[in-house]
């Protein structure tokens, strides 16, 4: 049982990540080329600056610290380029903090290092989840050339791949150390913490944000993890008018796991609309919605419910 | 009471209901029950409450128990058992219809104990038929539901009582003459709060309904539903089709000794935050903090204790701060701080208010002296409606502007909207 699940996540991020190596889609740059502007500078004041278009740490001014993205992000596909000086080391934080403490409290670190001596196992190489998940597959860990990472955060799935190929995956639940971390924060950058004379570099940062994607945002109902449920509730209020199509046709599944949170959603999405404030084509949008969803429904149950949310948008 | 008498009773009611004038007489002279007689007594929903229910009317002795109404068979059954334990030559019928409870024209007065859903319902259709009500809380599932419930008591000069048992305490009223007798100074803020949220009831499948429960009926009023057994007894009050979670179900017992020390004047406004659960289907608060301003004093109510000292002991709770001293209080306990010293009395507040015979006796005898008992209708109502603006605001997720005089949000269509529901068929709102 337990062996054929793991089989079927192995292949199911194998394709993901085949399939999406060379589509660009829905992808946002995050780093600009010419400076930091969208990136909280606070945790980390010295540890990074921009250079030739890509962002550099270390080479005399490392030591601790954390460059955030002043975004919170919590299901992505982030995908960048590094490289590393001859024993540079560095990591990705991702759902992480901009308080740096917190940062390794609530988030982890995808690690990025050069092979050095002494030898770094599986556990703390480039590619593994640092501490928590080793690699399975070994990436290239030349340094000197540029290197492509993809890190996709999938609710509890997280697969890391190193120029194309995975190297690991890891689903939280199964991973003890991993339970209780957070499942949304910003992305930080580690400075170059291996010595003075050591550096890593940048660039390429662009980021798919799935939490924006209503598709990918309405599967988030169908599971009974409440810390899932929970960001899922919120990424579905941001997207609003955009998704509440597909909460009404919810409303129907016999299923109460995706009912009962597609009516909570939906419920705070007609609510906001309703605010004196809100705006006028929010509001007609759900209204028109609610409306064609409730002329559509073969479910008695669920066109009064819908009718009676119309009512508090009509008066 | 003597059939005779009842007969005339309903006959005058009857005539007095034409006209204003036979409605002043009837509450001064006519209908009362002579104090040796028997108040017959219905029972209408037998779950834990209403069993409670049972078990107190059941020990008062100029109270005869008719009547025994549940819509599930088998709880109807097991009441049925525990009547006939105390009294073993009960006459008392069973229904499963409360209809029928109020056709009877011998039976004085009901208790509820359903739930919110149907508090207002069966409490309107019972004054319509001349019974006086104990009804459990909250009052009723909307603000507009208590309003005509107001409107009915007085149309049919009715009884009522609600089920807040904890007022007629010693606590509560030694609190009450504490607060009124001006040591702690003029109070500004009371901060009242239960802790806890919805349980765990995970997402259960629907099922096909037992057959010994009519499950058409128990929805009632309230949109249709498949059933479950976690939307029924037990935790219905963990949904909003029915109720108001935990928050609804202890304000009236906590808001109480505020309400009634400090009787605050008009409601200005109310901002709720908080949190529905994700864990489960239950869709009432995790958690609810609002912060409630009235003309004279601000109510803060908080799922978690306040910080105050001897606040976080406590699960339920309320803190008077005045500006010379301050009061906790929980059902039972009293803790007064004057100068930074800790007192459990001020034993000079001289003791002024009457004290309860105990809260169904003074229900039993408001019935028959035709007076308003201590937890009455236009007391519990006025003090039950902030916890209801509160869940709207909670559930729109904005700040409310209130209109005390004309009972309406201020520049919020949607807030108004939600003052009432509309009943499901065939059910009418009266």
């Amino acid at each position: 049982m337990r062996k054929s699940l793991i089989f079927a996540l192995l292949t199911l991020a194998a394709t993901a990540v085949a399939s999406s190596a060379a589509d660009e889609r829905g992808f946002v740059s995050i780093f600009n080329g010419h400076d930091l502007a969208g990136w909280n500078t606070g945790a980390c004041p010295d540890g990074f600056r921009v250079e030739d278009g890509c962002l550099v740490t270390g080479g005399g001014d490392g030591g601790p610290g954390l460059l955030c993205t002043a975004a919170a992000y919590g299901n992505f596909v982030f995908r960048f380029e590094y490289l590393l000086s001859g024993v540079g080391n560095s990591g990705v934080m991702i759902r992480a903090d901009a308080d740096e403490q917190l940062a390794w409290a609530k988030g982890y670190e995808i690690q990025l290092l050069a092979p050095w001596t002494p030898h770094r196992d599986d556990l703390h190489c480039t590619g593994s989840i640092y501490g928590h998940v080793a690699v399975t597959n070994r990436p290239d860990e030349t340094t000197g050339v540029w290197h492509e990472m993809e890190i996709v955060c999938d609710r509890q799935l997280i697969i890391i791949a190193v120029d194309g190929k995975v190297t690991t995956w890891a689903e939280m639940n199964y991973v003890k150390s991993l339970r209780s971390k957070s499942l949304r924060g910003p992305l930080g950058l580690q400075t170059n913490h291996s010595g003075p004379d050591q550096w890593v570099k940048f660039r390429n940062l662009r980021l798919r944000e799935l939490d924006r994607e209503p598709d990918y945002v309405v599967k988030g109902f169908s599971s009974t993890d409440p810390r899932v449920r929970k960001l899922t509730h919120e990424a579905a209020l941001k997207l609003d008018t955009l998704l509440a199509g597909q909460l009404c046709a919810l409303l129907a599944e016999e299923d109460s796991v995706s009912s009962v949170g597609a009516k909570k959603a939906l419920f705070d999405i007609v609510a906001a609309a309703s605010a004196p404030a809100a705006p006028a084509p929010v509001r007609s949008s759900v209204i028109k919605t609610l409306q064609a969803q409730a002329a559509e429904t073969e479910s008695e149950i669920v066109r009064h419910h819908l009718e009676w949310l119309l009512g508090m948008l009509e008066n | 009471m003597t059939t005779k008498n009842m007969s005339n009773r309903r006959e005058f009611l009857r005539k007095a209901s034409m006209g204003s004038l036979g409605l002043l007489l009837l509450s001064r002279n006519a209908g009362a029950i002579a104090a040796n007689d028997k108040v017959v007594v219905a029972h209408i929903g037998l779950g834990s409450m209403g069993n409670s229910h049972l078990r107190w009317f059941a020990g008062l002795p100029d109270v005869r128990i008719a009547a025994l109404c549940d819509l599930d068979e088998q709880r109807l059954g097991r009441a049925m058992d525990s009547l006939k334990e105390i009294h073993p030559d009960t006459r008392a019928k069973a229904y499963t219809d409360f209809r029928r409870i109020l056709e009877r024209e011998d039976i004085d007065a009901i208790t509820c104990a359903t739930p919110d859903h149907w508090h207002a319902p069966i409490a309107n259709l019972a004054f319509q038929a001349g019974k006086d009500v104990y009804g459990e809380k909250p009052l009723s599932y909307t603000p507009v539901e208590g309003r005509a419930m107001l409107g009915n008591l007085n149309r049919y000069e009715r009884v009522f009582q609600l089920g807040t048992q904890i007022h007629a305490g010693e606590n509560y009223h030694r609190v009450v003459e504490l607060v009124r007798s001006g040591r702690l100074g003029k109070i500004h803020t009371a901060r009242i709060w239960k802790t806890g949220g919805p349980p765990a009831l995970g997402f259960p499948a629907n099922r096909t309904p037992p057959e010994s429960l009519n499950w058409d009926m128990w929805l009632g009023p309230a949109p249709y539903a498949e059933y479950t057994p976690a939307r029924c007894h037990g935790t219905f009050r963990y949904f909003f089709d029915y109720s108001g979670g935990v928050f609804g179900d202890f304000w009236c017992h906590i808001a109480d000794i505020v309400f009634w020390a400090l009787e605050p004047g008009r409601l200005l406004s109310i901002d709720a935050r908080g949190e529905v659960p994700h864990n489960s289907i239950a869709d009432t608060p995790l958690w609810i903090d609002i912060d409630y301003e009235f003309e004279d004093l601000k109510i803060h109510w908080t799922t978690t204790p306040p910080q105050v000292p001897g606040a976080a002991d406590r699960q339920i709770g309320a803190c008077f701060e005045g500006t010379k001293g301050s009061l906790l209080c929980d059902y039972s306990s009293c803790e007064v701080t004057l100068d930074g010293e800790k007192l459990a009395d001020i034993p000079d507040v001289p003791k002024t208010l009457p004290r309860s015979p105990g809260h169904q006796r003074n229900f039993i005898d408001s019935v028959k002296s035709r007076t308003q008992p201590e937890s009455n209708l236009e007391y519990v109502r006025r003090m039950t409606l902030p916890m209801h603006l509160g869940l709207i605001s909670f559930r729109l997720g904005r700040k409310l502007v209130w209109d005390d005089t004309a009972e309406r949000f201020v520049g919020d269509n949607a807030a108004n909207y939600l003052l009432s529901r509309p009943y499901r068929a065939p059910w009418i709102f009266s």
